[in-house]
């Protein structure tokens, strides 16, 4: 007999960024079936769900109403930066732990938080340097209006300044805005090598679009001389820029090979923190979260992201980084890590000389 | 001036927590070490190595005067103050040692990273300014050469203000401040005055 263990599910099903939310939902929701399936398994989950409809202000007092009003101590959720750190006071508060999944900015290593994907040592900084020592260094930011969009540009300027290049333009769409023909008309004007695409949403669908209108009436534009690059766009969402997304690029944890289970790094990390999660509680015996966070790094995790450690010190994962292209449905991978990375949430060990190999001969 | 953070450079840094081990700074060692900092705990005494720290976070309940090897303000890394009570002797206390930033305790996951970005630039500007309070009040002390040097330099066919020009080429020449300027050719008119002397006896 196994025992039944409730854990919360968070994820807005419907306003500005819908498809994510559904992408880790699948993904959390197939782990849990998997786990309740698995004759190996001594737990079984039954998962409380609430959906707060892209509705920022209502993360806190769902998050608030599991841990408060219902058994489970854990919560796999949030998608935006923004409702995670709405909820951690509700997580420290009633001592409950988030399973986040989404890709994020870094810069964080709360006790009460475990991060699944990528943070900008495993998105950013590889991507960065992937393009500028293939397209030029000069990049043009865009991003949407909040702490995302952000953070991401202020890492980029960095880099882009690292690694000799210019930031040719920065610019801010708010969420949900999709009348992105001023951002075309700047890149336009100002020609840098690669975008970096920080928008979610409808906002960046309508900009793939409009830049592929653009490559059509210009062809410095097209994607193999000036791509797109995005840490956050991954299969859930190609339907939806279909056929505009066409050979721009992402840096993702996790790509889609077209076989059976998670369809994208969304999915995957989502059913990965489910599985960590089932690890941890039978290793730890209990669903305590100081007892599940005691035990999560002692040992790798066989997971939908493969097998993943968790770091001690960051409750962040270490990831396999992989670069890769939209071609049609899926991405093709162009380059990817030797093994995973290590997390490195606050780029304490960022350095930019090993990262930007110079591109001419240092003469001496 | 307006400065931009770049991306922190914190990876290896080493910080020295003044404090007795205790339930409400626990979280502060373990936030450092997540951050990429190497941490150092001590109480009550400050070890020797504390002096090549980059970050020294103190106790302002229980700390005193005596654990500092340095006087009040002359710390050589920036100072965090690590506050439990608010009583009012005590943020005296440390606001003499002159904290560049503070942590309330019980310390939490949130906070640290601020208080390390904001203890740093603090305590850079802190630096900056008094080495330029130091160098003004260097070039204010030798106002008294610079006159004299322009005395020197005037002549029945130089008035003060072609001298002080003069004085001014002078130093770009040797590439030293209008001060340092001076003071050389103030001491080439003593010296010349010297050499004089005996001649003439």
């Amino acid at each position: 007999m196994k025992r039944r263990i409730d854990i919360g599910i968070l994820y807005s099903r419907s306003g500005s960024y819908p498809l994510l939310g559904e992408a880790s939902r699948a993904g959390a929701l197939g782990a849990i079936e998997a786990v309740n399936a698995d004759p190996g398994r001594s737990i079984a989950f039954e998962p409380v769900e609430r959906d707060p409809a892209g509705r920022i202000d209502a993360y806190a007092p769902l998050a608030a109403e599991i841990l408060r009003d219902t058994p489970a101590r854990h919560v796999v959720g949030c998608i935006t930066s923004w409702s995670r750190k709405e909820i951690i006071p509700a997580l420290e508060k009633q001592g409950g732990l988030l399973w986040y999944a989404a890709p994020y900015e870094g810069f964080e290593a709360n006790d009460h938080v475990v991060y699944l994907n990528a943070s900008p040592n495993q998105h950013l900084v590889p991507l960065v340097a992937h393009v500028a020592a293939r397209f030029g260094r000069d990049a043009f930011l865009v991003g949407s209006n909040y702490i995302w969009g952000w953070e991401m540009n202020r890492i980029a300027r960095d880099l882009v300044a690292d690694a000799g290049g210019e930031v040719r333009g920065e610019r801010y769409l708010p969420l949900g805005d999709t009348d992105v023909s001023r951002l075309i008309e700047e890149i336009r004007a100002t020609a840098p090598a690669f975008v970096l695409n920080n928008l979610i949403g409808p906002s960046s669908y309508a900009f793939y679009a409009a830049y592929a209108a653009l490559g059509r009436d210009d062809p410095r534009f097209r994607p193999e001389r000036r791509p797109i690059v995005s840490c956050n766009l991954t299969e859930s969402e190609l339907p939806s820029i279909a056929p505009f997304g066409e050979g721009h690029l992402a840096c993702l944890p996790f790509v889609h090979d077209g076989g059976p289970g998670p369809r994208s790094s969304f999915e995957a990390a989502a059913h990965a923190a489910v599985t960590v999660l089932a690890d941890a509680i039978e290793a730890a015996g209990t669903d305590a979260p100081d007892a599940v966070r005691r035990v999560l790094a002692s040992r790798p995790h066989v997971t939908a992201l493969g097998t993943i450690r968790i770091d001690a010190r960051t409750q962040h994962a270490a990831l396999p980084v992989k670069i890769a292209r939209i071609a049609g449905p899926r991405f093709e991978v162009l380059e990817e890590s030797r093994g995973a990375v290590e997390p490195d949430p606050y780029l304490s060990h960022y350095d930019p000389a090993a990262t930007f190999r110079p591109g001419l001969r240092l003469v001496r | 001036m307006i400065r931009r953070t770049r991306i922190p450079n914190l990876g290896g840094a080493k910080a020295v927590v003044l404090h007795r081990p205790h339930a409400g700074v626990e979280a502060l060692t373990r936030q450092l070490g997540a951050i990429g900092l190497e941490v150092e705990e001590a109480w009550p005494e400050l070890p020797a190595s504390a002096a090549g720290a980059d970050f020294l976070f103190f106790d302002v309940d229980l700390g005193f005067e005596e654990q500092f090897p340095w006087a009040p303000g002359e710390a050589p890394m920036p100072l965090v103050a690590l506050i439990g009570s608010e009583a009012p002797g005590r943020i005296e206390w440390a606001l003499s040692r002159q904290a560049d930033a503070q942590l309330l305790k019980p310390v939490g996951s949130a906070g640290v990273y601020a208080a390390l970005l904001i203890a740093r630039r603090a305590f850079d500007e802190r630096r900056r300014l008094a080495a330029e309070i130091a160098s003004l009040r260097e070039r204010v002390a030798e106002r008294q050469t610079v006159v004299r040097a322009v005395v020197a330099l005037s002549s029945r066919t130089t008035n003060e203000e072609q001298a002080y020009a003069q004085l001014r080429a002078l130093a770009m020449s040797w590439q030293v401040t209008l001060e340092e300027a001076a003071r050389r050719v103030v001491d080439l008119k003593t010296g010349e005055g010297s050499h004089e002397r005996p001649r003439r006896a």
